[in-house]
């Protein structure tokens, strides 16, 4: 990776972060805890930050049509991540891939 | 009806294929018509990562166009990919609606 | 990448080290529990580490992300490092580990929005 590369993707990811607090309360601790959850579980697809700003966009969507988070995406938040990365693979399967050197599915 | 969602899983995708199909249209439209439809557990949530999955899967074409109040909105329309998956579930559907029919009236 | 970065892991040392210089902007707690995931994700290694880059990646920015919130290291880590790790690797034991984090998400989400509301 190239230092303009990290630096662009700092600045991306401040833009972000400051998109997130612009949100209102409910959808920003939904988002915090959703967030926290899916680095754990690491699906790949995650650092290029598009599956973090497409959950972004439409939480703006649910905010603008005056809907509470919970309404928008129902009590099970974390259901709503598993469905979110369903067919990404994670970092564990990637690893598990290879140990085993071949696909895990 | 309450607590489809097990029951509906799989079977969601191909409704929100059809209604896509039927005209281009975006998210919180294709809740309501699943809500007036009687699937009132559906909220936007649920057809937002099935529209995802839509989308990476290369079964539609997503088009942003600014709405009246916030955000621009996603469009989705059917592609050929999407078409011909809508019409495979279509097929699936049939298979095992058959079948399942068939099971209760007590035939083989 | 060629053979020269093959044979000294080159590309991979810089890597490493961009891990280091973000790990040293971390608070003193969560210094020590990169110390230890480490530690612990070291087993799952390959040859040249390779393999462990992303997960590691992944807990890198965990642990920015919440120190950036003023979390503290055991909110979001738990008593078991080992068994995070074991988890974040898809060891043994990580479906279990998953329905854990599952249920703090869900538990997490509850309390706060019920704090919220007043």
């Amino acid at each position: 990776m190239r230092i303009q590369d990290i630096i662009e993707g700092k600045k991306q990811w401040r833009a972000h972060v400051a998109r997130v607090k612009a949100l209102p309360p409910d959808y920003r601790i939904v988002y915090k805890e959703m967030q926290r959850y899916l680095f754990k579980i690491g699906p790949v697809d995650l650092p290029d930050g598009s599956l973090f700003s497409g959950i972004v966009d439409f939480f703006e969507e649910g905010v603008a049509a005056g809907k509470g988070v919970l309404e928008l995406i129902g009590d099970d938040v974390a259901a709503f991540c598993d469905e979110l990365v369903e067919d990404s693979r994670t970092y564990a399967d990637i690893y598990q891939e290879s140990v085993s050197g071949r696909k895990a599915r | 009806m309450d607590d489809l969602t097990e029951m509906l899983k799989g079977t969601l995708e191909g409704c929100v294929l059809e209604i896509i199909g039927s005209e281009e249209t975006y998210g919180y439209a294709i809740t309501r018509r699943l809500n007036e439809l009687g699937f009132t557990d559906v909220v936007e949530g649920t057809v937002y990562t099935i529209l995802l999955r839509l989308e990476k899967n290369g079964l539609v074409q997503v088009t942003k166009r600014p709405s009246g109040v916030g955000p621009p909105r996603k469009f989705y329309a059917l592609n050929d990919a999407g078409h011909e998956q809508l019409a495979t579930f279509w097929a699936k559907w049939e298979y095992v609606a058959a079948r399942i029919d068939k099971l209760r009236e007590g035939g083989r | 990448m060629n053979l020269w970065k093959a044979i000294t892991g080159s590309d991979l040392t810089r890597e490493w080290k961009t891990f280091e210089v973000r790990a040293a902007a971390l608070p003193a707690d969560y210094r020590v529990a990169w110390e230890e995931i480490k530690g612990h994700l070291f087993p799952y290694s390959d040859f040249t580490g390779r393999n462990l880059q992303p997960i590691l990646d992944g807990a890198l920015r965990l642990l920015e992300e919440t120190a950036a919130d003023g979390q503290g290291i055991h909110e979001v880590l738990g008593d078991d490092i080992k068994g995070f790790c074991a988890a974040l690797a898809g060891g043994a034991g990580s479906r279990s580990y998953r329905d854990r984090w599952r249920e703090q998400l869900n538990d997490n989400v509850a309390r706060k929005l019920a704090r919220l509301g007043g």
